[in-house]
């Protein structure tokens, strides 16, 4: 190697040194850090290490600790359906029964929401779906229902509130796919004698797959990990991972299950990553 | 099978933009048709008009004697390659050639033979099984031609097939499409901007500018006894002679192509002097100036041994001279 | 067909606008509580929250955080970006898996991995330590973006101003910011969003100087008052007008 590459070498190395020491501190540590502190135990007021999984034969022991994982597991599968079913449609009807000119309004719409404060949105869903809200008073109002129903504090407020949150998400992701391919393949199926239904479904949704994968990931990621929404809507009667997390920190003060707890939900999302890694192409960035 | 078409009036606007003025066509049954011409002419316009992509604003278009106003694509016996051969990437060269035949509601295995039937007519036979990204761009324009040729069209349009290949696989290709025409029948309609390319394949050539045919007929006539001054230009180089060595028509300009140029010939042009001159294996490509008064420019073909010294003057001939109507 | 995708669009557009409706309209309730009856506009709400030293304190501690760490983000992407993609170092595919990674970790994880080194350390919650956390979660995003902007075009250009006689610090400042103009811009306008909005990493490691969505979340532990909704369609029409502003300015198509 001559002396000029060595020298570029070196150079694009200091370029890439700051980013992999912030990276490195401030995420790969803690992480290991936290890794590390599942294993121990919280004695007392003490943090005792012992290598062990004590931690982890707890979660999958307890019942209260275990129904967290599965709470949070239907919930986020649930929202992630949900969510694809109503946004594929949406994204659909944006990229080719909108006249082109109004696309990019029509998308704009579609995620403006995504402005709102994240804990203001799930606050404005708690005010719809109250006693006293917008939706009960709404449906009493117009004669379907005869008195309030709860909904709030239920897992269909939390489904609610999360589906709103990644419709808008998972729409931009399937409209991207969709407008980067070739009006050719459509023609093409038409020209050969496919109904649109039949192109829709043979051709078209499949080419969309990178996107809604892409997307669902996304949404399991955020779906799974997310406490805000969880909180505000859903109330205390099944507690999702994040909350039994934020639980254990500050009731207890317990560092070591937090840890442990939050390596099960890593696990969870590393499992999601292999189901859907194959549309990712996460490898070409 | 194959089937005539009739192009009458065809007319196409996109708000103020004319893109088809008033055309007037017919191509025969098995007739392999190319529209030539540059980017912007309207040849594409016209195929996806042919395709029933697009709908004239004026005119009507006849496939077999019947009537194609309002019959969409699915409906149409004709097939279209595009040029990004838009080929379907999550299945395999078989299902790909097999899904028109899917779509009319044949069974898997009687398509499957079919497919593997097209697949070998084109040479991709042992690789059915695989997806189109593992292909090279000739292969998977092979495989475009098997699936547009599976359902049997009247009439194949191909939306420059050729144009992402290079040279020398090009001309394989245009080679092979003959070939596959012949054998199969079908009446193609094939759209280029080049023009070595349409004189090596078509039976009859369209010559079209701005939405208008400029000329239509066989290669040998579009080259030899070219209608207008657009045509001569754009199936090669041609030299304008001045207006009074001839007897001259309105609106008409006289013409002769380099190889009718040289130093003897029918017409005398007068002294011209040798301004330079390049090597190109056949012959020697010569640029003239006339001596006289009108310093009128000639590229010549000389053939080898004939050329005289760069700077000399020599007198200068034309032949085949023929008369171009000029732009309208 | 198109009827029913209209009658679809209808449907879904009122489904994804309702709760935002819903936060605004009460925001101008004149009554106590931000439900139905709605009676009269009001801008009491308003005046209570512009008033309220908490929540401007809070609405400048989250433009503080953001503005600072998505420029740090920023700057430290854009030089990784640039280093990867000049030369080919050995390990580059570890490198940028490692700086892709935060991603696809929970920001609750994030906030617990860096709640638990600071205790170690003895650095207490504050401002910085969001900060901090910001960075990390929007340094990924920053590279990401910048690294997938970076193409022949502008490589090319970078060699011919090298040859022109250019050090590194004035290709880098004359030639490559400014071709990859849109993405930087890109990249900072979304860090500055997530930043701006985000919860978690806030609420563990800050104290006495929160953020924004911190000190909303104060606010409801106190019941639903159109104070709430009042900052939050505050909140919500400033971003609005800044991305319009966005939009009209910086985002239109350029003429090449």
């Amino acid at each position: 190697m001559s002396s000029i590459e060595r020298a570029e070498r070196r150079t694009a190395f200091a370029f890439v040194a700051p980013a992999l020491l912030w990276t490195l501190a401030f995420f790969l540590v803690p992480f290991t850090a936290m890794v590390l502190l599942s294993l121990a135990h919280l004695e007392g007021r003490d943090v005792v290490q012992a290598y062990d999984l004590g931690n982890y034969v707890k979660i999958f022991t307890d019942p209260s600790l275990l129904k967290g994982i599965f709470v949070s597991l239907e919930i986020t599968m649930t929202v992630t359906v949900i969510s694809v079913l109503l946004a594929w449609p949406l994204a659909w009807i944006i990229a080719t029964q909108v006249p082109p000119k109004y696309q990019r309004l029509a998308i704009m719409l579609a995620v403006l929401p995504f402005w709102t404060s994240y804990v203001v949105r799930s606050y404005a869903w708690a005010l719809v779906l109250g006693q006293n809200g917008v939706l009960m008073q709404g449906l009493i109002g117009i004669g379907l229902l005869d008195a309030p129903i709860q909904i709030m504090a239920t897992r269909t407020a939390t489904i609610i509130g999360f589906v709103h949150f990644f419709v808008m998400l998972l729409t931009l992701t399937i409209y991207a796919n969709l407008i980067q391919l070739s009006p050719n393949y459509a023609r093409a199926a038409a020209d050969l004698g496919a109904s649109g239904w039949q192109t829709l479904r043979l051709v078209i949704l499949p080419l969309t797959l990178p996107g809604i994968m892409t997307g669902a990931f996304l949404t399991f990621v955020l779906c799974i990990g997310d406490y805000i929404t969880l909180q505000i809507l859903g109330g205390n009667n099944e507690l999702s991972m994040p909350q039994l997390i934020m639980l254990q920190l500050g009731r207890r003060g317990d560092f070591p299950m937090a840890s442990a707890l939050s390596v099960v939900l890593m696990a969870l999302v590393t499992l999601a990553y292999a189901a859907t890694a194959r549309w990712l192409k996460m490898d070409r960035v | 099978m194959t089937a005539d078409v009739a192009l009458q009036s065809i007319s196409q606007s996109f708000g103020t933009f004319q893109a088809l003025d008033n055309i007037d066509l017919s191509f025969g049954a098995g007739e392999f048709v190319v529209l030539l011409g540059p980017s912007g002419c309207g040849k594409s316009t016209l195929l996806f008009i042919l395709g029933g992509f697009l709908s004239p604003t004026s005119g009507t278009i006849k496939i077999g004697g019947r009537d194609m106003d309002g019959v969409a694509p699915k409906n149409r016996p004709t097939t279209t390659m595009f040029q990004d051969y838009a080929l379907f990437p999550h299945m395999s060269l078989r299902d790909n050639v097999g899904f028109g035949l899917r779509m009319k509601g044949m069974g898997r295995a009687a398509r499957n033979a079919k497919a593997d039937e097209m697949l070998d007519l084109v040479g991709l036979q042992d690789k059915a099984g695989r997806k189109p990204h593992e292909l090279s761009g000739g292969q998977r324009q092979r495989v475009a031609l098997a699936r547009a040729l599976a359902v049997d069209p009247d009439v194949l349009l191909l939306d420059e097939p050729l144009g992402a290949l290079d040279l020398k696989l090009r001309r394989q290709m245009q080679d092979e499409l003959k070939v596959i025409q012949r054998k199969v029948g079908t009446t193609f309609v094939h759209v280029t901007h080049d023009q070595e390319e349409a004189m090596a394949i078509a039976d009859r050539i369209v010559v079209m500018n701005q939405g208008r045919v400029e000329d239509f007929g066989v290669p040998e006539d579009i080259y030899l006894r070219p209608r207008t001054l657009f045509t001569a230009n754009f199936m090669g180089d041609i030299n304008t002679l001045p207006v009074d060595l001839h007897s001259a028509e309105p609106g008409m300009t006289y013409g002769a192509r380099p190889e009718n140029i040289g130093l003897s010939g029918d017409l005398s042009l007068g002294p011209a002097r040798l301004e330079s001159t390049a090597f190109f294996g056949t012959y020697h490509r010569c640029h003239f100036r006339s001596t006289d008064d009108h310093a009128a420019p000639y590229i010549a073909h000389l053939a080898l041994g004939e050329l005289p010294q760069v700077g000399a003057t020599v007198p200068l001939f034309a032949s085949n001279v023929v008369a171009l109507q000029a732009a309208p | 067909m198109r009827a029913l995708s209209y009658a679809y669009l209808v449907a879904i557009f009122a489904f994804i606008f309702l709760p935002v409706v819903v936060l605004v309209l009460f925001s101008f309730q004149a009554g106590r509580l931000p439900v139905p009856p709605f009676d009269g506009p009001s801008l009491k709400w308003y005046a209570e929250v512009l008033a309220n030293r908490g929540l401007m304190e809070a609405l400048r501690n989250s433009l503080f955080v953001a503005l600072i760490s998505s420029s740090i983000a920023l700057t430290l992407g854009f030089l990784a970006a640039q280093g990867l993609a000049r030369v080919h170092l050995p390990g580059s595919v570890v490198m940028r898996g490692l700086l892709i990674a935060p991603m696809t970790v929970s920001y609750l994880i994030i906030a617990l991995g860096l709640l638990s080194m600071f205790n170690v350390i003895g650095m207490r919650p504050s401002l910085w330590a969001t900060g901090i956390g910001h960075v990390v979660i929007n340094l990924p995003l920053c590279f990401a973006i910048i690294f997938a902007a970076m193409g022949d075009h502008q490589k090319n250009a970078e060699r011919a101003a090298r040859d022109l006689g250019a050090s590194e610090l004035q290709v880098v400042a004359l030639v490559t910011a400014p071709m990859l103009k849109p993405a930087l811009l890109a990249a900072f306008f979304l860090s500055v969003t997530f930043s701006w909005d985000e919860f978690i990493i806030a609420f563990l490691l800050t104290r006495f100087d929160v953020t924004l969505p911190v000190e909303i979340w104060s606010m409801l532990r106190s019941g639903l008052s159109p104070a709430t909704n009042a900052i939050g369609s505050l909140v919500f029409l400033v971003s609005i007008a800044i991305l319009i502003i966005l939009e009209l300015t910086v985002f239109r198509k350029p003429k090449l």
